[in-house]
């Protein structure tokens, strides 16, 4: 393995819980090099799992978060100064290709429409990519695969895929995975009790249950273990929730009343 | 007597009333103590009372709460019961307490301090207390020849019952509640009302000691059965037995004298049915529906057309398709348009927007959305560099060509512009008054139109207010109140207050309708923002999801046209058909008035900037 790709192999198995059959469909994906996308709610679990498979599958991860601002330069590389004159750097995308490796572009929405298709030629069977700057054709490594994510609650005619690129992906659904396995999942990656986890989640899905009417998007797997988190460290049931769960989804007061009524329900009234 | 107010909801306040005037909650509400009432006795009565009743007000008030408990609810999957307040009449009326039907909870305006309010947060132990019953309790049990004793002792029997329920799920409710449990035998005597709520508290609280034998009898019975909580027979067993130990006690029960305690425990009446000729709650909400649903007949035809300026052999007629799902294709010109035209604009009335009018608040945040899509680049000064303009100019440099200075970049702040077509539901049910409140749909719509249309950027923006109502397929009037053309003078101000609601709401080939409008605009973008408050319906379909999935193909197609549609609905139960048309983060259902008018505002600018 190039040494340039080495330090994004990733050494520790990262905990991720399967919920369906999602590793497996995956993997067979990956076999026939179809590039991914992953949809789903903010904090669902898309980029740990992407971590997972890139471990499973021994394969390096080049991560990349999307923004509006992201040009072709920011994926495939430019010309930098130095004392000497104008060198290539290769971008994030172009390392993933030349040397083999997953390249994740999460967020890929919110990147101009422009700018996402660069990624057609490497999308289909030529998988190749032009620098048009260089004047050089990269041909994608066997090893080079491409995954994709965004939150589809945030699709809006501005921000989308084109149908071009959309249709050489294949993709998969992630929701908020089930009571039971989030539950593990909370207790598992806080250090809290079974217990508190599912309270935790408790309160997560009463929040989930108000999405559209006052919240834009109910509180998520990583909220609520961020919330397991503090109160492992010590802090009250009710301070960690209100920093790490409801205070960050709401600024509406009736809102925030109705979320700390939902962690009352569960950890009880707040001794004052 | 419960104070219910009873303007509207299934089982109103009136009803509750009646059944409370013939039956036996009319003896137990009747003639309950009221704080306030003792200050009556006194000399200088109104101002003490008065003054007894603000701070617990300012604490406890039911209507800083009401969108908060709204929100509640909805979290538990309860979000189709709208919560009101009932109206104290006098000072010395009686206690009040939470009262429940199928629809609406009725909470008191205040609690007093003797009922706790200050021990904790009163209205939501009520609430979930109110949860509780609508999750396990099995409702309108018909009362029959039972005793007004053993029908109360019933109920106690059952709130414990269900609050187990409910804190074996949800634990935090057990410290909640448990606020509010304090009778001892100390300060209460030996009456009915008091071992009421010591055995209440002795079943709620493992820890209290009570020496009374009938209060540890009923523990003793309720925990015996405490591992079967679903068995509501063995339950109404157990208070049988202690209705009749009550009576061999002779202890004395005069209705008129009991409330149901502590003070968050609603009034019981949603558990029983009093009377044997009520209709069931099915009939009440036929006619409920019934009483919403507008059947057009010639006469009222006539009045449409009457309200139009033009007659009807000249008003221009246009025909769209509508989407039959059970088909899958488009039924080529099977609805027909008949546009009304708004005043007529002139010249003159563009003078009508005065200063004044023009200086109006702006929309906060409309102006200062940037357009980060746009780069300035090859500035002297900017924010980032530019890497193109930098590596040339050191090109430069090296090939001693003097260098170009400008290497910098940043983004620009012009806004793209936006047209918006307003497109507001004209139909009968806009008359209706607000949920929560004496304003009828349609003012609140009017409302946040003027809101808008005054209130947007003319500069970049350009806006039309329309609005629709369907008498079939054939009929579907749309009113032109205010054009893109056209200034918000006085003349269509006056125009957009003199609508009034009637015939029904097709919501396809509206939309399809003010697509065709809003197309021709130049702008780069191009909003219809839908006011409603119900489901798509006319009086030729009868399938609900017909229209619902005509709706949904008008919405596809317009984002095909480059126009997007956002839909704020103030119908509590659009749950099941708004996504389904609109899609994710494409609408909003708006639970208050005051909440319309004001998010009406924020939400067009996220989502014109969005």
């Amino acid at each position: 393995m190039n040494e340039l790709i080495h330090p994004y192999l990733i050494e520790e198995e990262p905990y991720y819980r399967a919920t369906d059959n999602e590793v497996e469909l995956f993997e067979a994906a990956m076999a026939r090099s179809l590039p991914m996308i992953l949809k789903g709610p903010t904090g669902c679990g898309k980029t740990r799992f992407v971590e997972y498979m890139a471990w499973r599958l021994k394969k390096p991860l080049v991560t990349l978060a999307c923004n509006e601002d992201m040009t072709a330069s920011d994926l495939v590389g430019r010309y930098l100064l130095d004392a000497d004159g104008t060198v290539w750097h290769d971008g994030p995308l172009t390392l993933a290709a030349r040397y083999g490796a997953i390249c994740y572009l999460d967020e890929v929405v919110e990147a101009r429409q422009d700018t996402s298709v660069i990624i057609h030629p490497l999308t289909d069977d030529r998988r190749i990519l032009p620098l048009d700057k260089r004047g050089e054709i990269v041909r994608a490594h066997p090893d080079f695969r491409l995954v994709v994510s965004y939150n589809p609650g945030y699709q809006s005619a501005v921000k989308d895929l084109k149908q071009s690129t959309r249709q050489r992906f294949g993709a998969m659904d992630f929701r908020y995975p089930a009571t039971d396995i989030e539950t593990d999942i909370v207790a598992h990656e806080s250090g809290v009790s079974r217990d508190v986890a599912s309270k935790l989640i408790g309160i997560a899905q009463k929040s989930r249950a108000l999405c559209g009417r006052g919240l834009e998007e109910g509180i998520s797997t990583r909220m609520a273990i961020h919330a397991g988190g503090l109160i492992a460290e010590g802090i009250g049931a009710h301070a960690a929730c209100r920093l790490a769960m409801t205070s960050p989804v709401t600024d509406d007061e009736d809102m925030q009343r109705a979320l700390d009524g939902f962690v009352e329900a569960y950890f009880g009234p707040e001794v004052s | 007597m419960i104070g219910a107010q009873g303007h509207a909801g299934n089982l109103s306040g009136r009803e509750v009333r009646r059944e409370a005037d013939g039956g036996v909650i009319a003896g137990i509400q009747s003639e309950g103590l009221r704080l306030a009432g003792r200050f009556l006795d006194d000399g200088d009565a109104d101002t003490a009372a008065q003054l007894s009743f603000d701070p617990e007000a300012r604490h406890a008030g039911f209507a800083i709460r009401r969108n908060e408990l709204q929100y509640y609810l909805a979290g538990f999957g309860q979000a189709e019961i709208a919560v009101k307040s009932q109206t104290s009449e006098a000072l010395d009326q009686l206690a009040q307490r939470l009262a429940i039907s199928d629809s609406q909870l009725l909470f008191p305006n205040n609690y007093l301090t003797i009922d706790g309010s200050e021990r904790g947060d009163i209205y939501r132990a009520a609430a979930a207390h109110a949860l509780a019953h609508l999750i396990f309790s099995p409702r309108h049990r018909p009362v029959g020849n039972r005793k007004p004793l053993l029908i109360v002792v019933m109920s106690l029997i059952e709130d414990a019952r269900v609050e187990r329920l409910m804190v074996q799920r949800y634990p935090g409710f057990r410290d909640l509640w448990g606020r509010f449990h304090v009778a001892t035998r100390a300060d209460s005597g030996i009456f009915f009302g008091a071992l009421a709520a010591r055995l209440a508290r002795a079943l709620h609280d493992p820890e209290y000691a009570d020496g009374n034998h009938w209060v540890s009898k009923g523990r003793q019975l309720f925990e015996a059965e405490a591992n079967r909580l679903e068995d509501v027979a063995a339950f109404d067993r157990i208070a049988k037995i202690l209705a009749n130990d009550l009576g061999q006690m002779r202890m004395p029960f005069d209705p008129a004298e009991y409330r149901v305690e502590p003070a968050y425990r609603d009034d019981n009446t949603v558990l029983w049915d009093f009377s044997e000729d009520r209709p069931s709650s099915d009939d009440q909400e036929i006619r409920a529906c019934e009483a919403v649903k507008f059947e057009p007949d010639h006469a009222d035809a006539e009045t449409v057309m009457d309200t139009s300026l033009v007659s009807a052999e000249e008003r221009p007629c246009t025909r769209y398709g509508e989407w039959d799902y059970r088909i899958e294709s488009l039924r080529e010109d099977w609805t027909t348009v008949v546009d009304i035209a708004g005043t007529d604009s002139d010249a003159c009335s563009r003078g009508a927007i005065t200063k004044a009018e023009r200086r109006r608040s702006r929309l906060r945040g409309a102006a200062q959305v940037p357009d980060r899509a746009i780069r300035l680049g090859r500035l002297h000064e900017g924010d980032d560099l530019d890497l193109n303009a930098a590596v040339d100019s050191v090109i430069q440099r090296r090939s001693n060509v003097h260098p170009d200075p400008r290497i910098f970049q940043r983004h620009g702040r012009r806004r793209r512009a936006a047209a918006v077509l307003m497109l507001m539901d004209l139909s009968e049910s806009t008359n209706d008054f607000f949920p929560g409140s004496f304003t009828p749909i349609l003012d609140v719509e009017k409302q946040a139109a003027t809101l808008v249309a005054e209130s947007l950027d003319l500069a970049h923006d350009r806006i039309a207010l329309h609005g629709f109502a369907s008498n079939g397929r054939q009929e579907v009037s749309y009113v032109h109140i205010k054009d893109f053309d056209e200034p918000f003078g006085a003349r269509q101000k006056d125009y957009l207050q003199a609508q009034t609601g009637r015939l029904s709401t097709r919501i396809g080939v509206a939309l399809r309708h003010a697509v065709a409008c809003l197309v021709p605009e130049p702008a780069d973008r191009k909003v219809i923002l839908l006011l409603t408050d119900g489901e798509p319906s006319d009086i030729d379909v009868s399938d609900k999801r017909y229209l619902v999935e005509d709706a949904r193909q008008a919405v596809l197609s317009a984002a095909l046209q480059g126009v997007r549609i956002f839909c704020l609905t103030l119908d509590r139960h659009a749950d099941p058909y708004v996504r389904r048309i609109f899609g994710t983060r494409n609408y909003q259902i708006v639970e208050s008035a005051d909440a319309f008018v004001g998010k009406i505002g924020r939400t067009l600018v996220g989502y014109l900037a969005r």
